[in-house]
């Protein structure tokens, strides 16, 4: 109980609540803008929040995630154009419920079921992350590195369609990772005698680039023929949506929770959540010919998963350190930065940390409603914002940011030079996600590997003689397989296709 | 600018190569057979056999070797990439010498006049705005050392 209130003196602040708001108005902002992620928003939040204590910088990554994927709704609704990747599936859905004179009611179901989704998430982890973290204080550097293996290898998996240039992907981003000193020897690595090296490539200028340089290389060239933009005016938001709620009371509970279990997977985030959600929604409903068509039941169940599964992708990356998605990626590379490492002993060393984080997500969730509203209600200003005005302002952010974590010149050529790396990657269906986990868990694979082999002197078997090590380096053997299989399979297909077109093409 | 998977799982493999290359040097740990080159050895050739796989799919499939496929005509697409690295290598470069102020204003001004309207004084008022704002949020409240440059010697 003390904890508790420890927790709520901790979040009950001027400054959390002010930084919260702030953060969220952000991520409503970005989220709206078409072409603007939440991860990019993120992205951006990170050179502020290097200089807030953990809590705030926390509150303000969570709440503008949060927002963002919300606000990426309302583009979708309003101009079939969805703002984030994870509103993808029912923009079709919503925007036909646009056409019938229900917008109103589309958005006011995204925002009311996003929240309710989001705070079914928040129960989910502040139940089970603790109980999972003291099973978990009994693993050793053996379970440590077949983990973070394993959360790598299924990122890769799950993060594209093609899993061979997900590993390509990640092994890049192990080899930023390898440079500067090595922490076991102290000998360097890639450095080429260059000291802005010694030290390590930063995350930061990474995230910039990979996130936020590479998008703008990708859009900025479309804002000299800009489409223009004529949202429709929304009339009565929020009417039947609780109706509407009731009804589908069902699909928005299990779209949360499945929501939740699919986000605490390692590389899957939010998008995937709401595809699979709207999915099994359509297989279980009783009228599954009307989805597509302006029928709000997989949307209230693909809204409530998206937002839930933010929640569930803190299971693993406050319980293990293992980041579940790219914004947990980034979290976990800021609480590094400030001398937190998650793991289980967090939840006994700092654990009114812990309850002021599952705190903290609950406000940001209920703020969705307020926040959301006003949204919806301002979307037409937020939609009529020039990209060819936004873009260079986005870009001069991002010069600032990646030079305000070391203050340092040589960190704007490294976002640079990842934005333009980043662009090639996406062009060529390179997933990005893989790139960044690898670059936070590069170390703890290669740290927890070296400590494993100093332990037992050299021998190999050490890495399996303990059963959940056992199983784990199993389950991380099987899913490398996979992928060179199905990397191999991918290739074969190719060809095969290819023929198959032909003389269609002909 | 898609790449056929022939260039690459080339240049996949030839990444590979090179960071093994340069961790031949690195020196194992004192009694054992591992050391700082154990992990680079392996994803060097682990980026080896990937590039192997993803070369072999390139052969196999008739792609061109490069195709632009964006609804923008490429010099439209290189002009702006060139717009926005000789932004980011004119910041670097400029910024010690004359200051951010200076440099930001200038740099927001021609890209918005550029990307926007093509108006100078709509743009070079955003920009004005827009510098006031940043070095606020980061040289005052948040302490980076942006650099005042020419204008200290006019502020001082």
């Amino acid at each position: 109980m003390s904890d508790l209130l420890q927790a709520a003196t901790m979040v009950f602040t001027w400054e959390v609540m002010l930084i919260i708001l702030a953060a969220s108005l952000f991520g409503l902002f970005m989220g709206a803008i078409p072409g603007l992620t939440a991860t990019m928003a993120t992205a951006l939040l990170v050179p502020v929040t290097f200089f807030m204590e953990p809590l705030p910088a926390i509150a303000a990554i969570v709440s503008a995630t949060a927002m963002a994927i919300v606000a990426g709704d309302i583009p979708g609704a309003l101009l079939r154009i969805p703002g984030t990747p994870a509103s993808a599936v029912y923009t079709e859905e919503a925007y036909a419920m646009g056409k019938q004179g229900k917008v109103g009611l589309a958005l006011g179901l995204n925002v009311t079921c996003s929240m309710i989704g989001g705070v079914i998430g928040v129960l989910i982890l502040a139940f089970f992350a603790p109980r999972i973290a003291e099973f978990a204080i009994q693993f050793t550097s053996d379970e440590y590195f077949w983990l973070a293996l394993l959360g790598l290898s299924c990122a890769i998996l799950v993060s594209g369609r093609d899993p061979l240039k997900g590993g390509i992907s990640m092994l890049a981003g192990l080899v930023i990772a390898m440079v500067g000193m090595d922490s076991v020897s102290g000998q360097m690595r890639f450095t080429f005698g260059n000291y802005d090296l010694l030290a390590g490539i930063s995350i930061l200028p990474v995230l910039i680039g990979l996130f936020a340089i590479s998008e703008l290389i990708r859009r900025m060239p479309e804002t000299r023929n800009p489409a223009p933009i004529v949202p429709p005016v929304i009339k009565r938001p929020f009417e039947g949506v609780g109706s509407t709620l009731w009804k589908y009371k069902g699909g928005v509970l299990r779209g949360g929770a499945l929501g939740t279990v699919i986000g605490s997977l390692p590389g899957a985030g939010a998008d995937i959540a709401s595809w699979i959600s709207y999915a099994v929604s359509r297989k279980f409903s009783r009228t599954p010919e009307k989805f597509g068509k302006g029928h709000p039941e997989g949307l209230v169940s693909a809204s409530s998963a998206n937002n839930a599964s933010l929640s569930g992708a803190y299971i693993p990356a406050l319980v293990f350190g293992i980041p579940g998605d790219t914004v947990t990626a980034i979290i976990i590379g800021v609480l590094m930065t400030k001398g937190i490492t998650p793991g289980p002993d967090v939840f006994t060393d700092q654990a009114p940390l812990v309850n002021a984080i599952f705190m903290v997500f609950v406000l940001a969730n209920l703020l969705l409603l307020p926040l959301g509203f006003m949204a919806i209600r301002g979307a037409r200003h937020i939609l009529s914002i020039p990209t060819g005005i936004l873009f260079p302002l986005i870009l001069m952010f991002c010069i600032v940011g990646a030079f305000a974590a070391n203050n340092a010149m040589f960190d704007i050529w490294i976002m640079l030079g990842i934005g333009l790396m980043g662009f090639f990657m996406a062009e060529n269906d390179f997933p990005v996600g893989p790139m960044i986990l690898a670059v936070i868990l590069g170390p703890i694979v290669e740290s927890n590997f070296m400590r494993s082999i100093l332990k037992s002197n050299g021998d190999l078997t050490a890495f399996v003689d303990r059963p959940i090590a056992m199983v784990l380096a199993i389950a991380a053997v099987a899913v490398w397989s996979m992928i060179i299989v199905n990397g191999v399979k991918a290739g074969r297909k190719a060809p095969q296709a290819e023929e198959a077109t032909q003389p269609q093409d002909a | 600018m898609r790449t056929n998977d022939k260039v690459t799982g080339v240049v996949t493999a030839a990444f590979g190569a090179a960071v093994i290359y340069a961790s031949l040097d690195l020196k194992n740990l004192p009694r054992q057979e591992y050391g700082a080159g154990t992990f680079p050895t392996v994803i060097g050739a682990l980026l080896i056999l990937f590039g192997a796989i993803l070369l072999v799919r390139g052969l196999r499939n008739r792609e061109v070797w490069f195709a632009w496929q964006h609804p923008v005509p490429l010099i439209t697409f290189i002009m702006t990439l060139a717009a926005i690295c000789a932004s980011i290598v004119a910041y670097i470069y400029l910024t010690p010498i004359v200051g951010f102020p200076v440099v930001s204003f200038v740099l927001l001004t021609l890209l918005l006049y550029t990307f926007h309207h093509r108006r100078w004084l709509p743009a070079g008022g955003i920009a004005l705005v827009a510098t006031g704002v940043i070095w606020e949020v980061f040289g005052q409240l948040l302490h980076v050392p942006l650099e005042l440059g020419l204008l200290e010697k006019v502020i001082y």
